[in-house]
Parts: C-alpha cells; structure tokens; sequence
C-alpha cells in the first residue's frame, strides 16, 4: 500500500518559480522556467505585479512553455515560497498524470455577473476525474462579485467546491488584469475545470472579530451602505470607531483608516467581514466596496491584530491540509486579501508568509494578495473579503 | 453561535422579505426566495413546489434537480435527500396557503435543522404567500405600485422589530412594537397581542396593547381559549379569524375598544413552533372590510412575531440559565457575576485572585471525526477533570465551545496559580476514553491575576484569554501567565 501511495503522489506535481526582474519578458520566462519541475505541464497560473507589461509577460510565458495552457493575473502583491512579494512575476506549474484542467473564459461581465459566472462554469462538463474544483479568477474592478460566484454555483449546483480570487492593481483602482493563454482580458472571469484522481480541497477563513453592538442597515444600494441604524453610514461607522477628524472629510484618509477596519455582516456560521473602504462618499455620507449588504442586515465593526489574523493562517491551512482526506499535498494556492496588507504592513505578512512555509513544509505554494477571495465548501456562497482561502492538492 | 445570534432568525426574514419584495414577477421572486432562503440557512439546496411541480430550485446542476425526490419531502414522505457530491442531507419543509399554495424545501449537508430554524424557514413560507397573493391580487388590479408600497411598510416594521430585540431592548418594548406595527400595518385604530398563560391553561393574558383604553400593566384580561373572540378562534382554529359588523365582536374588544369596534381580525402566534398567543387588529370604522391581503398581511407579521417571541424568550431563557446543560458548569454569566463579587471581596481585603483561561487543542478534529455525541462526551469528561483540580471556593464554567474559564478565588501569587495551570494541564493529558477510543487531548490554559483594585471582570478574563493564545502560540498542552507590560513568562 505503501508503495501504491508513493506511486500515486508522484503522479502529479506543483511547480513554483519567480522571477525579480524588472523586464517583463525575461522576468515571466525566468518564473516559468523555474516552477516546471516535472513532466506533462498541465497549467500555468501566473501572477504579475501590476508595474509588469502585461503583453511581455504572456509572450515570456509563451516563450518558456509553448502551447501549455495559461491563465493568471494582475496583483496587489504576489505570495510565494521565499515570502511575499512586489514586483515580480510569480508562476504556479502544475502537471502530471491523472490530472484533466479545461478553461472558459467570459468577457463584458459587468452588468451579466451571474450569468458570466454560469457560462465559465460549463468548463467542469469537460472533465471526467471524481475530484475536482471549479477555480475562477475574476477582475476585481467589477463590481458585485458574488453574483458570479451565484452563477457558477446555479450551473454546478452543491457537488462542486469553488476556489479563486479577484485580479488586483496595486491599490490602484483603475484597471486589473486578467491572463488567458496569449490574451490579456479586463472586464472578464476565467474558469478552470481543475479535475484529479485524488483529492483536492479548499478553505478560508479570517481573523477578525466584532466589537461592541450591532448597527441595522436600514438602507443599502446598488453594493453600498446608505444608513446604518437610519443614520448616514460613514458617520455611524466612523463615530463607533472613535475616528481622527480627517477621516470623516479626505477620501485617501478614510480608506487608510478603514482598511483594516471592515464591517461584519451576521450569517449563521459566524461574521462574515465586508471591507468597505474603497468607495467612500463624503457627499452623500455613504460606504461601499468589497461586496453587497442587505438592507435589514446586523452588522458590526470589526477589528483584529496581526495575531489574529496570523492565528486564522494557521486555522485554514490546518483546516484544508485535512480536507485531502489522509493523502499527502502536492502544493497550494494561497489567495490573501490586498486589504490585509494595511493590517500586518511588510513585516507582518512576511510573517503571514512564514506561516503558510510553516504549513507547507517542502511543498510549494504560490499565489497573490487579491481584492476578494474565493472559496466555497458548503452552502451557497463563496465570495469573501479580509480572508485567506487556500486550495490544497495531493 | 455568535452573540447575537437570537435576532439572527428575524434579521433574515427581513432580508428575505427585503429581496423578495423587490422582485417584479412571481418568477423571480420565487428564484429569489428560495436563493435566499437557503442562503439565510447555509444550506445547499433549496426548492420551491407549486401544484406539485418544482417551480425553482438551487442546489444542483439544471438538468439534474432530482424533481419527484423533492415533491416527495413536501408529501413527508422523506426527510433525507441525497445531493451528488455532499450525500445524504437532512430536509425541512415549510408549506403556504393563499391563492396558489406551495412548499419550500430546504436540504443541508450536516446537522439537522434545529426548532428555530424550521421556524424561519415557515415565516419564509409565509412571506412568500404574502408576496405572491400581493403580486397576484394587486398586481391584478393594476395597483403594484399599491403592492409595493405594502410590502415596503410591512418590511419597515419588521425592522423596527429586528431593531428592537438585536439592541436587546426590554420584553414589553418588543411586544409594544409588535403590537403597533400590526395596527398601522393594516391601518386600524387598534392593535392588541394576547399570550397564552400557560400551553395547556386554556385562557390567554393580554401581553402588549394599542390604541385601546388604558390597560392596567398589574391587572391584565383575559380571555378564554374559545370561539366568543377572534383571538380565542385564531389559537383554537390556528388560522386567521375575521369578524366583520358591530354585533359579532367580542366582549372583551367592545370594553377595550375607544368607541365601537365594527371589524376584527385575528391570527395565531407561535413561539418555538408552539401556539403561544394571538395577534388581533380591529378596526371602528363601520365600512371596514377585511381583504385577503390584509389577512395575509397579518398572518406573515403573526409569523415573524412568532420568530421575535422565541428570540426574546431565547434571550431571557439564556440570562435565566446559570448552568451549562452539557457539563453542569457555571455558565458564562454566572461566572462573570461570581467573579464580579469576589474581585470586590478581594479588593476589600487586598488579597489575590486569579483567572485561568482554557482552550482544548484539537478538539474541533474530534468533534469533526467522531461526531458531536463523541465531542459532548469528551467536553463532559473534560469538565470532571478540571473541576477535580480545584479546591471549595474555586469555580469552573464553560465558556462556549471547547473554552473553559477557573476562577482562583484565594491564590498567594503567580506560583500558587501556576501550580494549579500545571496541574489542570496534566490532568488533561491522560488519555480519555470517548466512543470507544482512547483519545488525548492537550489543553492551552491563560492564568491572569487580579492586578491592581478596581479590574473588571471581563478584562481579567480577557487577560487570561490572552495569555493562553500565548500559550497556545508555544505549542499545544502548556501554560503561559498574562504580565504587564510584556506578557507572557511562565510556560510548561
């Protein structure tokens, strides 16, 4: 049995490679290089700094691995063994046998999320393997992400768990980018068919915790927070926390301020956390960003520490590792929230990334700091904010 | 659960009517309903059956949704759905009445679904009956922006119903709100809610009252479980009751009533899935004619009382309840209240006082692998144990979950307390036997002490907390004792 498990582990593999430099090209060329470490490349996931030519870094890709397919995206920082990182460009490899990958791509979401979302997911009817996933990655300028995640969750229905994250732009906030084999798409999802004859699984969690009493909104539109508790949001939100002055009056002051200070929204599992610092409006005092909140919806302001936040690291990776039922991981995928980065600042996620190695041990693990994460185990959401989600496969 | 948990119940309702007021076809608002609804309930599945047919479901793959299996939970005759992927999933149903009955079927993967969610999952039902007689009935006399303006003041009501209870205001504030909300719902002059004395007593006592004569709070009616009043019909019948002209109201409304009361309305009120009252409206205009959307109105109001009711009860159940039910622990409040009189105590006499914070290490991987029954088993064994380590005058409680606070109520210093950390972590090393296994838990315990006069009781506790993630941080099975201003010093 033994040798039948050592048989089955080499069958498949998870390259990660990176690469510093600053020419586009060589710098996409280099990662690509390093992270194929083993035979029947099956898919490269790249993750690219937003600073990179986004052009140059497919045709590097392209260079280094001819006609293996490709997906990846732009980024608010890439995470990766040797720790977090910007700049560069960071390639996740993964190949082998027993294992089946098809990708979909829908454009023009904005406006038809959902059904974008339902179209992408089409692409697990093309996979025959027992275990499988359905990874998206989506541009995170657009708004109301879980519609997509709905979508794919309509076509696929409760046997198919959802991994992914939304392409970033350095804080930015003007255009991200997504990567599908030689094209380069904004406005878009990409969906990966990811299908194995052994286990694969997914988890996330986060470190945040509520403080003092609930807030009601009574009135949300359209993503954004228009009351809370009949009161103009920004200020109930900002007077709960004791805010500076500045933050009630400069946009870039209150997003600093509400970054690491999201708002909880009450599911029956827990607090889900909402960042809502991104689309401030001083005029008609409302917050907005991360994803939607229900009129008629309890939530609190919500604080946490590195320690936290650290803690809840070690919680999903032990949470997913055990999910692979007893089979030994190959490599993961690890998606953290931009939004994080305000909390820990540098020093803290390389500690963030100290634990993920901490975890991961020998194996490799690769993946960026996102504007909202994916992951669905149970139920029939799958859209996060403030959260690390990780896919772990054997 | 999470703190406020109690209000969770009525908040989803809110968000459902919410969603589902907003829809402007029956079709979406179906989809809509049953999205939300398994939302709400982090369940995979949801269905809705009309007429025998599954008209919208979620949950599997279009071209897959597994039709007579669902249509066949609505007949009971099955409680288990296989999902593809997840396996066998517990099933609640919920039906509605109105012009075009249905079923809303829930299926999820895990635990069964507990008493105050099958009660959620039938204010759904009824607020999906509200909405499709309102988008049938007015829409059909081309009066939706009538509709909606309906659904939107009984979705404000409900909010300030949800409001009051998640900022815990009092019982009687939250029956008051309930009861006015009723009256201006359906725009009557009176308002009035009567709750059962007992379940079996047959009489109920007016509970909440308004726009009638004054009623004296010590000396509350009360009325008989029978058809003389609409209120008595609704809980005998357990449907709604209407009473329209002067001469076929009831004593008891023609002596609350401000002046002559010419209509009436009732419909039942349940509490944990029990009849537990009646909510009544009336009205002393003389044209009053109640129509069905005034009846369903009512009735899905008297459905999301229902659910505040057993929140409140919930809530006053929990301040009431000193023990934990599982291990027979103080519970957290009558921790934190024991702990409030001796931290005076010791203040008074300037002694010391410690609080040890416990966290067990794996026990969500025992809970998850053998099942709650094994989890509930080893949290009980856990229990003996730390409580075998404590001398008269200590306390243990549990916290929640795998937590557990002690408190040292006479300590000499850090050392005394440590010995007793050291103490409970070995006592928790031995192997326990649960469900036929012989498992080994460890424990990360936090040992704060009282500091300087004046501490709270929560930030002892808090303290404590802290330096057992310190503890937790070295390693499992160890302890860690909380300092100022650098914590943690002491470990095992």
């Amino acid at each position: 049995m033994r040798i039948l498990g050592e048989e089955v582990h080499n069958r498949r593999w998870l390259g990660v490679g990176r690469s510093a430099v600053t020419d586009s090209r060589v710098a996409a060329a280099d990662a690509v290089s390093a992270a194929r470490t083993g035979p029947d490349p099956k898919l490269l996931i790249v993750f690219a700094a937003i600073t990179h030519d986004t052009e140059a870094v497919l045709a590097g890709v392209a260079q280094a691995a001819p006609g293996v397919p490709v997906i990846g995206c732009t980024t608010h920082g890439e995470i990766g063994v040797g720790g977090p990182a910007d700049g560069t460009v960071t390639v996740a490899a993964l190949g082998g046998a027993g294992l089946e990958i098809v990708i979909h791509a829908a454009e023009h979401v904005s406006g038809r999320q959902a059904e974008a979302g339902y179209e992408v997911a089409a692409c697990m009817r093309e996979v025959t393997q027992p275990h499988r996933v359905l990874m998206l990655l989506t541009d995170g300028l657009v708004r109301d992400q879980e519609s997509i995640v709905r979508g794919c969750y309509r076509a696929l229905g409760a046997g198919t768990p959802l991994f992914g994250g939304a392409a970033a732009d350095g804080w930015r906030m003007s255009r991200a980018y997504l990567f599908k084999d030689g094209r380069v798409l904004t406005d878009a999802v990409i969906g990966v068919a990811i299908a194995s004859e052994a286990p694969i699984a997914v988890g996330v969690g986060h470190g945040w915790r509520t403080v003092g009493q609930p807030m009601i909104v009574t009135r949300a539109a359209d993503g954004r927070v228009l009351t809370l508790d009949d009161r103009p949001a920004l200020d109930v939100y900002l007077e709960r926390l004791d805010a500076p002055p500045e933050a009630y009056t400069d946009p870039s002051e209150f997003t600093a301020f509400a970054l690491p200070r999201p708002i909880g929204v009450q599911r029956r599992s827990g607090v889900e956390a909402r960042n809502l610092s991104t689309e401030v409006d001083l005029e008609s005092r409302t917050i907005g960003g991360g994803g939607a909140i229900d009129p008629g919806g309890l939530t609190w302001v919500m604080t946490g520490d590195e320690e936290s936040i650290l803690d809840s690291v070690d919680r999903v990776c032990r949470d997913t590792l055990g999910r692979l039922e007893g089979n030994e991981p190959i490599g993961m995928l690890t998606f953290s929230c931009a939004a994080l980065r305000a909390v820990l600042g540098d020093d803290g996620i390389r500690r963030e990334c100290d634990r993920l190695q901490r975890w991961a041990g020998t194996m490799p693990f690769a993946g960026f700091y996102t504007y909202g994460e994916i992951a669905r185990n149970h139920g029939i959401d799958g859209f996060h904010n403030q959260t690390l989600a990780v896919l772990a496969l054997s | 659960m999470p703190e406020s948990a109690e209000s969770l119940y009525i908040q989803q309702l809110v968000e459902l009517l919410a969603v589902v007021s907003s829809s402007p076809d029956e079709a979406t608002a179906v989809q809509n309903a049953v999205e939300r609804s398994a939302q709400a309930l982090e369940a995979e599945v949801a269905a809705a059956v009309i007429d025998g047919k599954v008209v919208a479901s979620i949950g599997f793959p279009p071209g897959a949704v597994p039709h007579d299996e669902i249509v066949a939970m609505t007949l009971e005759r099955r409680s288990i759905l296989y999902v593809p992927g997840l396996g066998d999933c517990p099933v609640v149903t919920a039906s509605w009445a109105g012009s075009h009955p249905g079923h809303l079927v829930l299926a999820r993967w895990g635990a069964p679904f507990q008493v105050e969610e099958q009660n959620l999952v039938r204010g759904m039902a009824r607020v999906l009956e509200l909405t499709l007689t309102m988008l049938r009935t007015l829409v059909a006399e081309h009066a939706i922006r009538e509709s909606l303006q309906e659904r939107q003041r009984l979705l404000e009501h409900l909010s300030a119903i949800q409001r009051a209870i998640s900022h815990r205001e009092d019982l009687q504030h939250i029956l008051d709100t309930i009861t006015h909300g009723a009256r201006d719902l359906v725009g009557d002059e009176i308002g009035l809610l009567w709750v059962l004395d007992e379940p079996d007593s047959g009489r109920a006592r007016l509970a909440a009252a308004a726009g009638t004569r004054p009623v004296d709070p010590a000396d509350r009616p009360v009325i008989d479980l029978t058809a003389a009043s609409p209120a008595g019909e609704a809980m005998v019948t357990d449907g709604v009751a209407v009473r329209h002209g002067e001469e076929l109201q009831s004593r008891m409304l023609r002596l609350l009533g401000p002046t002559t009361v010419h209509a009436s309305m009732a419909a039942p009120v349940h509490d944990s899935g029990v009849l537990t009252g009646a909510l009544v409206v009336a009205s002393c205009d003389r044209d009053r004619r109640y129509t069905t959307a005034d009846e369903q109105t009512l009735s899905a109001f008297a459905e999301n009382v229902s659910l505040a009711l057993t929140d409140a009860n919930t809530l006053v159940r929990m301040r009431q309840a000193h023990h934990d039910p599982l291990t027979g622990l103080a519970s957290r409040g009558l921790f934190l209240e024991q702990l409030s009189k001796q931290l005076a105590i010791a203040d008074a006499d300037g002694r010391s006082l410690a609080v040890l914070f416990l966290d067990l290490d794996r026990f969500k991987d025992i809970n998850d692998s053998l099942g709650h029954a094994a989890g509930d088993e080893l949290l009980t064994l856990t229990a003996d144990r730390i409580t075998a380590q404590l001398r008269a005058g200590d306390t243990a409680s549990r916290f929640g979950g795998d937590e557990f606070a002690v408190m040292l109520s006479r300590v000499d210093g850090p050392t005394d307390a440590a010995a007793v950390a050291r103490r409970i972590v070995h006592a928790l090393a031995e192997p326990m036997r649960v469900s036929d296994h012989w498992l080994r838990v460890g424990v990360s315990v936090g040992v704060a002490l009282r500091g300087t006069a004046g501490d709270e009781p929560a930030e002892l506790v808090a303290r404590a907390d802290l330096a057992m993630y310190e503890a937790k941080h070295r390693g499992t099975g160890g302890y860690a004792i909380y300092r100022e201003p650098s914590r943690a010093t002491g470990r095992e």
